[in-house]
């Protein structure tokens, strides 16, 4: 079809050559570099930027949204994790407690009436050391004697062993002894207040090495990882928990000084109390030897021959010293319900700020959502109202509704996809500062037993500080995903409005 | 009905306008061959524009029946034409309506996208065309870089791509200067003449319109029933002294003015 002109130029001669032969085009093409051929998604990126301004604005603002959107659940995320922690821990240890209760049903607790750090006296029988710690629970859980804080600092006279002993219905009597050995350290508050304290090293445990006791009663641990148990007759030797082996730098079979004593390592046991403190398990009479402490205990454990009779002797045995308290099977299982409904008041308080927290989350996210959508919504509709004689034209040269549309769809994907990026990775960086400023952090009030001296002890686990909001990567996918979906869903209008735009009407559009 | 390019019969047209009907076309027949080149002339308001976007499928006649390369457009669903617009029609507008976003080369290859052309024909398609239209070396200009006559060559070189059955162009020289006036016309005169290629024009400039090979004439909507034969020519006049000049002059020989 293509002919080289023929036809008389009336216009003179120095007129532009207009049509060449197809062989002449050919051989000119062949030196003309290639151009690629736009697709819809480069023309698509094209549209995108030559509006940088208002896409930055744009990406600004939905980033921001999109970092909420990961912020948030990362939030509540971490505070769930953190209240179903919370919520396990409480359980188990009511389960501890309960278990013991049960194991220990003839069980009287005697103790020097202000031991135990509580110190509360009789009517809250918690500080006499039913503290439930899992290897070292007694007697049963994890077995051996459970543990107190400094019991040691408060003794009874060894002498009173032999008084229960006497008395009728009195089955076993086992003594105890704890010391715990420490240096003073001065430790400066945050107020700027100079506290004189002792740092607690490690804790000698006398237990009373009996084959009649310690076969049929849980006194020593039974979680031996290494080496034996204390035996019956044992001097000179030790059991030591896990966690005392750092600090003693030694393991079974090595000699470990004590006091200025020298004792022989003959087994370690998995110390798994919360509290974290070092035991050394020894014989009664060397454990008072070696702290200068002859003749006095710290507790004595009094099994009732029948349950009919606790009560009777509890009172028979109380009065005997004036100073001491008896904790009985009920007065340990109204202690348990105390603890139980404190144990439940937090958790309560735990869950009601997570569920509060969530409420006003899923409102932050819900107004998070729909301003995507309206920002993606209303800047799109601006750009097809801007665009409406390009609409025109495209549908002039034959371009179809689905192309106008697909054109549109892909524009304000690709700037919500933009935007998703930057607010997934805002989102990373920024998530522990935007959940702690958009959500209340869950927090559980610890329990009365986490506290000692004054001063509040964080035991892992039973107490909740702060939301760490990590955003996983999965999280992250899910907000880019939701960001593309977002923005697809706020295009869908102006997109479906600019294909059914008239084309006659947008050809006329100003 | 084989050598038509385009054929309307009875075609009436009418808007609302509020409660009022105005009618834009009344009973405009009209056919013409393959190969021609027509001028439809009136003055403004008289339905030209109208009457081009019927012809060129943007919208539909009220009442009558428009057959564009043998096919009743009329009866082509909404949604399908598009497919008669990409294939049968090119368009050039008064205002070149280029994507300023797209470099020449890019903006001809528009309509193609989407046909079973393969990329690399396209390509070439729209470097032939571009240069068929003398803008070979300005292939990867933006329209802002460009002046308005090439403008408009790339938009004829657009309307072109698909190698339609006819042209339409709507005032393609409203927009320009008098000597690009000449240019384009000239291009619109030798690609009917040299390609074949129908055209119809719509214009409001006779001496434009007498470029054509026949002069139709519409007024309050109908088509007029004199014609006239063009004369494949037109002459230059300043456009301060209306004196007679010539394609390239830069200064008027009568007022002395830069032109």
């Amino acid at each position: 079809m293509l002919c080289k002109n023929s036809l008389g130029d009336k216009f003179g001669s120095n007129s532009e050559k207009f049509f060449y032969s197809k062989r002449d085009v050919e051989s000119n093409l062949a030196h003309v570099q290639k151009v690629k051929t736009l697709g819809v998604f480069t023309r698509a990126l094209r549209n995108v930027s030559r509006r940088k301004i208002r896409v930055l604005l744009v990406v600004f603002a939905l980033s921001l949204s999109m970092a909420i959107l990961v912020s948030i659940p990362a939030g509540i995320m971490a505070n769930q994790e953190a209240a179903e922690e919370l919520k396990a821990n409480y359980e188990s240890y009511l389960g501890d407690i309960e278990e013991e209760i049960e194991q220990a049903y003839t069980l009287l607790e005697v103790t020097y009436i202000s031991g135990g750090f509580l110190g509360g006296g009789g009517s809250f029988p918690e500080g006499d050391g039913s503290f439930p710690e899992g290897g070292g629970g007694f007697p049963g859980g994890g077995g051996g004697r459970r543990p107190g804080f400094f019991r040691g600092e408060n003794f009874l006279n060894e002498s009173l062993v032999l008084e229960i002993e006497v008395l009728e219905g009195a089955d076993a009597v086992i003594p105890f002894f704890e010391k715990t050995e420490g240096t003073n350290q001065t430790i400066t508050t945050p107020f700027g207040m100079s506290v004189e304290m002792l740092v607690p090293d490690y804790t000698i445990v006398g237990v009373v090495l009996d084959n009649e006791i310690i076969n049929y009663y849980n006194v020593l641990p039974n979680t031996i990882l290494e080496g034996r148990n204390l035996e019956d007759g044992d001097t000179g030797v030790v059991l030591l928990s896990l966690n005392s082996t750092d600090y003693f730098g030694a393991g079974v079979g090595d000699q470990v000084d004590i006091l200025g004593n020298t004792f022989t390592v003959v087994g370690i046991y998995d110390e798994t109390d919360i509290l974290g403190l070092n035991r050394v398990y020894m014989s009664l009479s060397e454990a008072q030897a070696i702290t200068d402490i002859e003749g006095q205990i710290t507790s004595i454990d009094v099994y009732a021959a029948d349950e009919s009779i606790i009560n009777q002797l509890a009172l028979e045995i109380s009065a005997l010293d004036e100073n001491i308290t008896i904790s009985t099977y009920e007065t340990r299982l109204s202690g348990i319900e105390l603890r139980a409904e404190m144990a439940e008041e937090n958790l309560e308080l735990a869950e009601a700020t997570l569920s509060q927290t969530q409420a006003l989350a899923y409102q932050e996210i819900g107004i998070a959502v729909v301003a995507t959508c309206l920002i993606v919504l209303f800047t799109m509709l601006y750009t097809v109202r801007e665009r409406t004689q390009e609409i025109g034209v495209l549908k002039a040269i034959g371009f179809s509704n689905g192309n106008i549309m697909s054109q549109f769809m892909l524009e304000g994907i690709i700037i919500s996809a933009i935007a998703g990026l930057v607010g997934v990775a805002i989102g990373t960086i920024a998530a522990p500062i935007l959940s702690t400023a958009l959500l209340q952090p869950v927090t559980g009030n610890s329990i009365p037993e986490t506290s000692f001296a004054g001063r509040q002890v964080n035991i892992p686990g039973l107490s909740l500080s702060a939301t760490a909001a990590i955003p996983s990567v999965e999280l992250l996918l899910l907000a880019f995903i939701g960001a593309v979906f977002l923005g697809a869903l706020g295009t869908l209008y102006p997109a479906w409005r600019a294909s059914r735009t008239s084309p006659m009407e947008a050809l006329r559009h100003e | 009905m084989s050598d038509l390019a385009l054929k309307t019969e009875k075609l009436d047209k009418f808007f609302k306008l509020g409660k009022r009907e105005v009618r834009a076309l009344s009973d405009v027949n009209l056919e013409i061959k393959k190969g021609d080149f027509v001028s439809i002339m009136g003055p403004s308001g008289s339905g030209k524009t109208t009457l081009l976007n019927v012809l060129g499928c943007l919208d539909k006649p009220t009442h009558g029946t428009v057959y564009l390369d043998g096919i009743n457009v009329t009866e082509v669903p909404e949604k399908a034409l598009y497919k008669t617009r990409k294939h049968k029609v090119g368009f050039v507008f008064q205002t070149f309506n280029l994507m300023p976003w797209l470099n020449a080369v890019e903006n001809v290859e528009l309509p193609m996208e989407g046909t079973k052309k393969s990329k690399e024909e396209i390509q070439k398609r729209a470097r032939e065309l571009l240069k068929m239209v003398g803008l070979s070396q300005r292939v990867e200009h933006r329209p802002h870089k460009l002046s308005a006559g090439e403008q408009q060559r790339v938009a004829i070189a657009r309307a072109l791509a698909n190698n339609p059955a006819i042209v339409l162009a709507d005032e393609p020289t409203g927009n320009l200067d008098a000597k690009t006036k000449y240019e384009i016309v000239r291009l619109l005169g030798k690609l009917n003449t040299d390609q074949g290629t129908t055209i119809i024009m719509v214009t409001h400039d006779r001496q434009v319109g007498s470029r054509a090979s026949r002069m139709l004439f519409l007024n309050d909507g109908r088509l007029l029933k004199k014609e006239r034969k063009g004369s494949h020519f037109m002459q230059l006049t300043c456009s301060h002294c209306g004196k007679e000049i010539r394609a390239d002059d830069t200064f008027c020989a009568g007022c002395g003015k830069k032109l």
